[in-house]
């Protein structure tokens, strides 16, 4: 098992290593891949998504409903072998089989994503099969705060929720911003939580950013043995200052070469 | 017997031996899928009135290697979930089988919100589909059979209301083969293609003047069946007959298919108007006052003789 501090480096590697990528490429949606590595992190590297040493390949399902940020897995699939180092090297190549959107031909990518709202619908196909199939694998599945202002989400909630999809895991990416600006000032979510328990689906808080809180929180996930929702307080940008909860990074920007330092020192 | 409870019969038969297929509706029934679900409970799946949401979970299933059958009225499966049918069995290239009932004005006199007189367009514009319309029960028999056999990403255009038969019947090879062609062709001839509902009314004009119109049942408008430019390109000119909205209706997929080809006919467009239809009266009633009366569409053709 590694340590709180191994986690933290390894984020911390991850983000310094998908920014080298985005400043080759001058695209890639760096707040909101930065405000969610800490969590996808402890998923993989604690052994919450399981890995077939033999198969070389995930027993669990992650799908990435923020499709724009789903090229946060890449380095975690490359570290695992699923992403051939030759893949990632490839990257920012007009070859290459990365894309900034990530989508399912990518080695250990299990869905198309990019328009928001569909893979809570998707999770539930796949999760309603493992279990009508008595096939013991879990699903989760990452949505973006702004993937609730979509009603294809709340169907396929209601949907999950009545077929009781006991492994089926619904994470939720919370960094209170969307394009425009603070989801409390463009369009009110609030309460997030009453709204999801107000279905009958168990929720936990936890602080996306704190490994202790997300390891404690996907154990009692895990033990729950019912549909469940974790609601994840997250930093559009964590990890570089002059990016932390601005709502521009949710795209590229340019940068000038002092910033471009200060990045690279904020994640070394 | 309704298309719809033919096509749900064979999807129920083929549930016998392969437990693999699974069949999602967003509240909409049937006869045959009553028996269905009694059948088979566990390979069907109530969505609730979530069209999209159906749409995303039958994702879900294809991904995981299931032969999925969703179903729907047709204005709502075509218009509501349209994204996540493109983002889903299209973008993923997956073997999701959209049966949507009540093209056209089948459910008149419900008005435009019922009317699905855009699916057309839609469906065809999406990358990788197959469209079916049929004509009559054997027809929806035979391309659920086809379906089940070799599933693929297919949208299935069935009527609400009961066909008759078309004499003599359709057989494996139409299918295949994408169209039905009723009479020899020539430079003299108009020939009236068209699909589901209004195909019986070409087929009648057909009938009662055969030496002046050929007719085509076009049983499978994508991939376009190549195939037909080589029945047809002798002929005077073509009228294209269509249940639908003017713009991207069977008469756009029939110009750019022949165009493919090479083959410049005269195509003339026979569909709805450029509005909503709100009258009353019957589904033969609004089509005659909407143009696609068996007079509207053999007048047609005087526009065609009038060109020469």
């Amino acid at each position: 098992m590694l340590k709180i501090n191994d986690l933290e480096n390894i984020s911390k590697k991850y983000r310094l290593d998908l920014f080298e990528k985005f400043l080759l490429m001058k695209q890639g949606h760096v707040g909101s891949i930065f405000s969610m590595m800490d969590i996808v992190v402890a998923m993989y590297h604690c052994g919450y998504v399981r890995f077939d040493e033999k198969t070389k390949s995930f027993l669990d399902k992650v799908l990435i409903s923020k499709g724009h940020a789903t090229s946060a897995l890449y380095p975690i699939l490359k570290d695992f072998g699923v992403i051939p180092q030759k893949e990632w090297d490839n990257w920012g190549h007009k070859d290459s089989i990365l894309r900034v959107f990530g989508n399912n031909k990518i080695p250990g990518i299990e869905v198309t994503s990019g328009s928001l709202g569909h893979c809570v619908g998707v999770g539930s196909g796949m999760a309603i099969n493992f279990k009508r199939s008595k096939i013991k694998k879990k699903i989760f599945v990452i949505i973006s705060e702004g993937e609730l202002y979509e009603g294809s989400t709340w169907e396929a909630l209601l949907f999950a929720k009545h077929y009781n999809l006991d492994n089926l895991t619904i994470i939720i990416d919370i960094n209170s911003l969307i394009i425009l600006g603070k989801t409390e000032d463009c369009l009110n979510l609030n309460p997030i939580k009453n709204k999801i328990e107000g279905l009958g689906i168990k929720t936990f808080e936890v602080d996306g950013h704190n490994f202790n809180d997300l390891i404690s929180t996907f154990q009692s996930s895990q033990n729950t043995n019912e549909l469940n929702c974790i609601l994840a307080k997250t930093i559009k940008g964590k990890g570089v200052k002059h990016m932390e909860n601005k709502k521009h990074w949710h795209y590229w920007n340019h940068m000038t070469s002092e910033e471009i330092k200060k990045t690279k020192k904020d994640l070394t | 017997m309704l298309q719809r409870d033919i096509f749900i019969t064979e999807i129920t038969k083929s549930l016998e031996k392969d437990k693999n297929i699974f069949f999602l509706s967003a509240d909409f029934g049937a006869a045959a899928l009553d028996e269905l679900r009694d059948k088979y409970p566990e390979n069907f799946l109530h969505c609730g009135i979530s069209e999209q949401a159906m749409m995303d979970v039958a994702t879900g299933l294809a991904l995981e290697g299931k032969k999925v059958f969703v179903y729907a009225m047709a204005p709502f499966l075509s218009l509501r979930s349209i994204e996540q049918t493109k983002c889903g069995p299209g973008l993923m290239n997956l073997p999701i089988c959209l049966i949507s009932v009540g093209i056209g004005l089948g459910y008149a006199d419900s008005g435009p919100t019922h009317y699905s007189t855009e699916d057309f367009a839609c469906f065809n514009a999406i990358i990788g589909t197959n469209v079916y319309t049929p004509s009559d029960n054997i027809t929806t028999k035979l391309i659920a059979k086809i379906i089940l056999n070799e599933p693929k990403f297919s949208y299935v255009r069935l009527d609400r209301d009961s066909l008759p038969l078309i004499n003599p019947e359709t057989v494996n090879s139409d299918i295949k083969r994408g169209f039905r062609i009723f009479g020899d062709v020539d430079t003299k001839k108009i020939v009236i293609i068209s699909h589901g509902k209004m195909f019986h009314k070409c087929f009648e004009i057909y009938k009662s003047e055969p030496k002046k119109f050929t007719c085509v049942d076009m049983i499978r408008s994508k991939p376009f069946p190549n195939e037909l430019s080589k029945f047809i390109n002798k002929c005077k000119g073509i009228i294209v007959v269509d249940e639908q909205s003017p713009s991207g209706n069977l008469s756009s997929c029939i110009f750019e298919g022949l165009s493919n080809q090479n083959y410049f006919p005269k195509i003339i467009s026979k569909s709805l108007p450029e509005r909503y239809v709100f009258e009353n009266g019957g589904r033969d009633y609004l089509l005659d006052i909407n143009g696609l009366s068996i007079k509207d569409i053999k007048e047609t053709s005087n526009r065609i003789n009038n060109a020469d």
